[in-house]
């Protein structure tokens, strides 16, 4: 917590032997603890090879992971000028194009679920919150990258703004228009760069971009940022979520975990 | 009872069985084509949905590429209906799992059992340009016949392998490592080391163009040397060695 809002450039990412001894020990629990911690693996897990495959990713990368390394800031001067559109650009929404045609000004973010507190917030909410300004490559799964400027507020900051999670509460389920629904667990949640950003390069987030929302979370490929985003839920289980795998994407067959 | 009768009368050739190759190694020498396979077919099922290269850290649709497939004759639309990333992303991931447990499994047998050392690292007295040289030339003079040691490698086989497994897999995993978000916000230092993301993808293309160069080179040479007797050799371990190709083990 103590990050948040801070803006100074990336920590640099050094491993001293302690670390890695420790991010080592960590490695060997899990293999012995037989995985059984949300952490380490997607809400469904896929049968067969696939799925341990998918468990194997997901808990190397995990144990080697702590939340107060931050994924490397670039210099603003190596903003891409062009940042692709990619996908979805215009959501054919009738409430999406009317909250458009009025700026966004009427525009709110339900957080509901299993916080203490559900609430809504405004834009203007939104953009007086504590804030993160991070210069950060975006990893497209196909194949591209291109580094942009965002500006957001922390999801964390959001959801304790809603009264902070129940104890039962495992994966934060966000909505966007359009139909995209994609789900994070509290790891990713609480990294301090998991913001929901409202600017881009200093500007209002452009449409194609997301606006007036988009979510990032930095370790992860493009197709986990998601745009347009509608509403916020956060729940025990992913069930009543499409076929259940917890994302669009995952339901379309792709990876759950995107860290790839 | 016929049959038997014909076997007997038939002239024998004198046959010594060399056991060449260890249960370990074979294994894994075929979990690893296998892996192989999988990872270049998945790999090529992927790259088609984004079928350019780019140098340094961005690369995008519009921003000057390295190489295009479109300027091959495969247009972007072509080759995405060609490609199928979903399926060979699920692939790609599972069959590197297999081929790095494999190769680990691989290392430790061979570390076990001296083999690198005993087999396939070059000799200090082989490295010679004059044994180099020698060597060369005979490969060259003798290719399609059948005159290769049926026991230890010659020096260009043993720089080659050791070149693929020491080299060329290492930088395969690494640089494919360094296309993972998750794994750059890990280790930031992979990635510039690489020096940018893009640069990271292309040199994992051209890596793999050149190990399938190298498995051509592999299968031609199999099969100048007798495809039959090596791949056999490979799956029961067994070589045969005819009296004719009697040749003093270097």
């Amino acid at each position: 917590m103590k990050k948040l809002g801070s803006t100074d450039g990336a920590r640099k990412a050094t491993l001293s032997r302690r670390d890695i001894i420790k991010r080592g020990g960590a490695l060997s629990g899990i293999l012995l603890a037989g995985c059984d911690s949300q952490f380490y693996k997607p809400p469904l897990l896929r049968s067969g090879l696939m799925g341990v495959a998918d468990v194997l990713t997901m808990a190397t990368q995990r144990s080697l992971m702590s939340n107060d390394q931050l994924v490397q800031e670039h210099d603003p001067r190596e903003i891409t000028k062009n940042f692709p559109v990619w996908n979805q650009s215009n959501p054919e929404d009738e409430e999406y194009q009317r909250l458009k045609a009025n700026n966004f000004e009427d525009w709110v973010l339900p957080v509901t679920g299993l916080v203490n507190n559900p609430t809504s917030i405004s834009l203007s909410d939104l953009k007086n919150m504590s804030r993160r300004t991070q210069t950060t490559m975006h990893i497209c799964e196909q194949g591209w990258s291109a580094i942009a400027s965002w500006t957001g507020a922390p999801l964390l900051s959001v959801i304790q703004a809603a009264g902070g999670i129940k104890p039962q509460a495992k994966y934060v389920m966000i909505n966007a228009y359009g139909g995209w629904y994609e789900g994070y667990d509290m790891f990713d949640v609480s990294h301090p760069q998991t913001i929901l950003a409202y600017g881009m390069n200093g500007k209002d987030l452009p449409a194609g971009n997301g606006a007036p929302v988009r979510l990032r979370v930095e370790r992860h490929c493009g197709y986990k940022q998601l745009k347009f985003i509608k509403s916020i839920e956060i729940v025990s289980t992913v069930e009543h979520y499409g076929r259940g795998t917890g994302g669009i994407n995952s339901d379309f067959g792709f990876h759950w975990y995107a860290g790839a | 009872m016929f049959c038997l009768c014909v076997y007997l009368i038939m002239p024998q050739k004198k046959i010594i069985w060399i056991y060449r190759h260890s249960l370990s190694a074979r294994i894994c020498h075929w979990v690893m084509a296998l892996s192989f396979f999988y990872l270049l077919y998945s790999g090529v099922m992927i790259f088609l949905h984004f079928p350019e290269l780019y140098w340094g850290k961005v690369g995008f649709q519009g921003h000057p590429a390295i190489f295009k497939l479109e300027d091959w004759g495969i247009s972007w639309e072509e080759a995405e209906r060609l490609g199928d990333r979903r399926w060979g992303r699920n692939y790609h991931y599972l069959f590197a799992w297999i081929f790095l447990i494999n190769g680990i499994v691989y290392l430790l047998c061979n570390v076990w059992r001296k083999a690198f050392y005993l087999k396939m690292f070059p000799k200090l007295s082989e490295l010679s340009y004059r044994n180099l040289k020698s060597v060369f030339a005979n490969h060259i003079r003798s290719s399609g016949k059948k005159v290769t040691s049926a026991v230890g490698y010659n020096v260009i086989q043993k720089l080659s392998y050791v070149f693929i497994l020491f080299v060329l897999f290492p930088f395969m995993i690494a640089s494919g490592l360094a296309q993972m978000p998750a794994f750059t916000a890990i280790s930031p230092e992979l990635i510039d080391l690489f020096g940018g993301r893009q640069t990271a993808r292309t040199l994992h293309v051209v890596c793999t163009v050149l190990m399938i160069l190298f498995f051509i080179v592999h299968l031609v040479q199999v099969f100048a040397v007798g495809a039959k007797n090596q791949v056999r050799a490979m799956i029961t371990g067994n070589y045969e060695r005819p009296e004719s190709e009697l040749e003093i083990p270097k």
